[in-house]
């Protein structure tokens, strides 16, 4: 059992197959690919849980806060039910009680004769690129850094002069119009292929397997709950006195939570929210216990189990979310200390 | 002019306004429903689309649980044969034993109770109000009750060493319990009985040397009585359920609080060493999830033993837990002691204090003071992440509940077990939140 330490099992072919990965993969390739499977689905899971989970998380924190005592009083329930339950738990009930006895891909529930959903997985049509989609592309990004800095232009206008220029229409219409433009000339090169049932699985389109999906809904949820009471939270620690003054100044409702409510409350928010994405990313690891190939099951688990390098295998697994936390939380940080008040 | 006159009269002539509308009424129980369900038709739009949605979920929830449900049968057949869409609670009764004990004998399961109880009776003190030397009682609970439960729940042959401190943990808290009777009776506790009898040898410490001698004495008087019992051994293999997953999370909050404040004092050292160490074992710990730490511990720690020694699995992981848990009190205690305004170290080291004094006799009372509700909250989030143990293959409560739906008579049986572990993990972590929220309350008041 004394095995040398080295990396160089990196490039050995790895042998086994993965279940589900967005990158292409087969059996014959080695095990450094299946490092990147790993962290590509790794980070796939946990970039869907974040933003569904952040923009749900608003919406229960919002309606905990509603005068409307019975749809406060549900969204605190839901808080309360779903932070108290491990998500362990949380995760293996979906997986085994929901998705996996969903109907088979036959009798699949249909939405729309475009998405389906069945024993397998979640089935949703994706778009195919052809060759000369490359320019419908590189203009639509072109439109974005243009509207870009359009708009931190008018920003240093309005400083200057106090005025503000129209910039939103303008853009959107610019980037729209460009885009449908180069996108007809070079004779619609981009087109959604829909998943069609042959046999007894379906074509086309793409899929999320069950596992993941069981992982995303639980965590998504999990989260929301967590997120909720962070932004209750948040928008409770805005003195009342606020909305009291933006309301004598003549605000309209939607002005003051645009103009003094959100601004405030997001430099309450933003550092814990920071945390919790971090932690989503670390706990999107538990869908290993669901069997979903991401990054600890493929590589802690089956490559560890086949290469025997115990230290190697788990150094490079920390390393990545040693990586990636370091690096979210640098980015973020930066960008909270940029909107938090300067004092002094 | 006359004219002018009869205008005026006219423009001054009182015209009543209608009558204002009466004013709701926001009291009373009819004055609450329309103030917080029917204010205005949006509000009440809102409520009744509120309850009816409730209801749709509600009402095939509670048929499914309680309404359809199966309380008693012998296989999972014949409850479905009962009744098809209905939980089948009878599955969950023949598992209790295992979901709250593991594989733990059966006839030995006494012994788990005990040591629960022992642990319960040890902490209950702190909550009565006569009771002296509070913090001693705690402190000594956590140094050497671990003993005591260790030496219930393994049982086997034990060195003498430990034997003698288990003794002395049980004497320790027949004392303590004897000292509580006898502060309620007579309001004097059993050491300053002996008082005078002690003056006699020395001058100082009278109450402490009373308080030895007859911790002494009862302990011998204790190994004495059991000098001939042996409990049977039972392996560690064998625990499980919920006794496994309380041991986790004990163990690791109990050895969380030295670690994680050893860790945070290493941080705002000015010893660069010391201070790297400690930043370096934080951020490392805390940004990776527990599970690759579980995992790090069962396959790398072997590698570290010679080959002859057979490490446990609960050993391993609770290593692992205590070293995470420990990371996040780090931050936690570095909050506390953040929280502690400049004046007081100020203050400390104008008194001539140094470094260890300053931190055991004025900070750190303070800071942990300030962190109870925190670590309440760290407690309860390390209970619910012992299931993590699961995956690694450790039988706690989780996996308990799993292996119900490979039993031959219960196969299948997958939702209901996850239920109602559920339902006890919300009852055990809705508790203590609520503890800790009015703990909260409670210190902020306090200030």
């Amino acid at each position: 059992m004394e095995l040398p330490f080295g990396f160089g099992f990196i490039s050995s072919t790895a042998g086994f197959d993965i279940g589900w990965s967005i990158i292409p993969y087969d059996p014959t390739m080695s095990y450094g690919r299946v490092y990147l499977v790993g962290i590509v689905n790794t980070l796939i899971l946990s970039a869907l849980i974040i933003l569904f989970s952040t923009i749900l998380g608003f919406v229960v924190g919002i309606i905990r806060l509603s005068r409307n005592y019975l749809l406060a009083q549900c969204a605190r329930w839901y808080v309360e039910f779903i932070r108290n339950i491990p998500l362990l738990i949380q995760i293996v009930f979906w997986f085994i009680v929901v998705f996996s006895t969903l109907p088979a891909p036959k009798k699949s529930y249909n939405f729309l004769d475009i998405f389906f959903l069945n024993n397998r997985g979640f089935y949703f049509p994706a778009p195919v690129f052809e060759p000369n989609s490359s320019w419908t592309v590189i203009v639509t990004l072109l439109a974005c850094i243009c509207s870009f800095i359009l708009s931190r232009k008018s920003r240093t206008y309005r400083k200057r002069r106090g005025k503000r220029l129209p910039i939103l229409y303008p853009s959107l219409l610019a980037l729209l119009s460009f885009t449908a433009i180069v996108f007809i000339a070079t004779g619609t090169p981009i087109h959604w292929a829909v998943p069609t049932l042959q046999g007894f699985n379906f074509q086309d389109g793409f899929f999320f397997p069950i596992a993941f999906s069981a992982a995303f809904v639980a965590m998504t949820i999990y989260r929301s709950a967590t997120i909720g009471e962070m932004v209750r939270a948040g928008i409770q620690s805005i003195d009342s006195g606020q909305i009291e003054a933006a309301a004598a100044i003549g605000f309209s409702p939607f002005k003051t939570l645009r103009l003094i409510i959100v601004p405030q409350a997001a430099r309450a928010i933003l550092p814990p929210l920071i945390n919790i994405w971090l932690t989503i990313v670390k706990e999107s690891s538990l869908a290993v216990a669901i069997g979903f190939p991401e990054l600890v099951s493929v590589f802690i688990q089956t490559s560890l189990n086949q290469t025997g390098r115990a230290i190697e295998i788990v150094m490079m697994v920390m390393g990545f979310y040693m990586c990636t936390s370091l690096s979210i939380s640098f980015v973020m940080n930066r960008y909270n200390k940029r909107i938090q008040i300067q004092e002094g | 002019m006359a004219k002018q006159q009869t205008q005026q009269n006219e423009l001054l002539k009182f015209v009543p306004r209608p009558n204002r509308p009466p004013i709701t009424i926001t009291y009373g129980p009819v004055g609450w429903l329309k103030k917080n369900l029917f204010g205005n038709i949006w509000n009440t739009l809102l409520t009744v689309a509120v309850f009816s949605l409730l209801f749709l979920l509600l009402k095939p929830f509670l048929e499914w649980t309680v309404l359809k449900a199966v309380w008693s049968a012998s296989t999972r057949r014949e409850c479905l044969e009962i009744s098809p869409d209905g939980a089948c609670w009878a599955g969950i009764f023949p598992w209790v034993n295992n979901l709250l004990y593991g594989l733990y004998p059966d006839n030995l399961q006494w012994r788990v109770n005990l040591g629960f109880a022992i642990g319960l009776l040890w902490f209950l003190p702190l909550a009565l109000k006569k009771v002296h030397q509070k913090m001693v009682i705690a402190l000594m609970g956590v140094i050497l009750f671990p003993f005591l439960a260790n030496y219930l729940f393994l049982g086997g042959d034990r060195s003498i060493f430990h034997y003698t401190i288990a003794c002395s943990a049980f004497a320790y808290l027949l004392i303590v319990y004897v000292n509580i009777v006898l502060m309620y009776l007579c309001g004097k506790r059993l050491e300053q009985y002996l008082e005078p009898f002690m003056a006699r040898f020395s001058q100082k410490n009278t109450t402490f040397l009373a308080h030895v001698t007859i911790w002494l004495l009862v302990t011998v008087l204790i190994a004495f009585i059991f000098r001939n019992q042996t409990l049977e051994h039972v392996p560690v293999d064998a625990w499980g359920g919920l006794f496994l997953t309380l041991i986790i999370s004990g163990v690791s909050i109990v050895m969380a609080l030295p670690i994680g404040i050893i860790l945070a004092l290493g941080r705002r050292s000015e010893m660069v060493i010391i201070k790297w160490f400690s930043i370096c074992t934080i951020e490392l710990v805390r940004s990776v999830p527990m599970i690759t730490v579980l995992f790090m511990s069962v396959t790398m720690l072997p590698l570290f033993f010679p080959n002859t020694m057979e490490l446990n699995k609960l050993a391993q992981v609770l290593v692992a837990v205590c070293l995470f848990a420990g990371a996040y009190m780090a931050e936690t205690v570095r909050g506390g002691l953040q929280a502690i305004p400049r004046g007081q170290y100020d203050a400390a080291k104008s008194m001539g204090l140094s470094y260890w004094p300053t931190m055991i006799l004025i900070i750190l009372p303070q800071a942990l003071r300030a962190m109870i509700p925190n670590i309440v909250t760290s407690f309860i989030s390390l209970f619910k992440d012992t299931t993590l143990v699961s995956i690694i293959g450790l039988f706690d409560i989780m996996l308990m509940a799993r292996n119900i739906a490979i039993d031959k008579n219960w196969l299948g049986l997958h939702a209901e077990p996850l239920v109602a572990i559920s339902i006890l993990f919300f009852v055990f972590c809705y508790t203590m939140s609520q503890y800790s929220q009015r703990l909260e309350k409670k210190l902020d008041t306090g200030r």
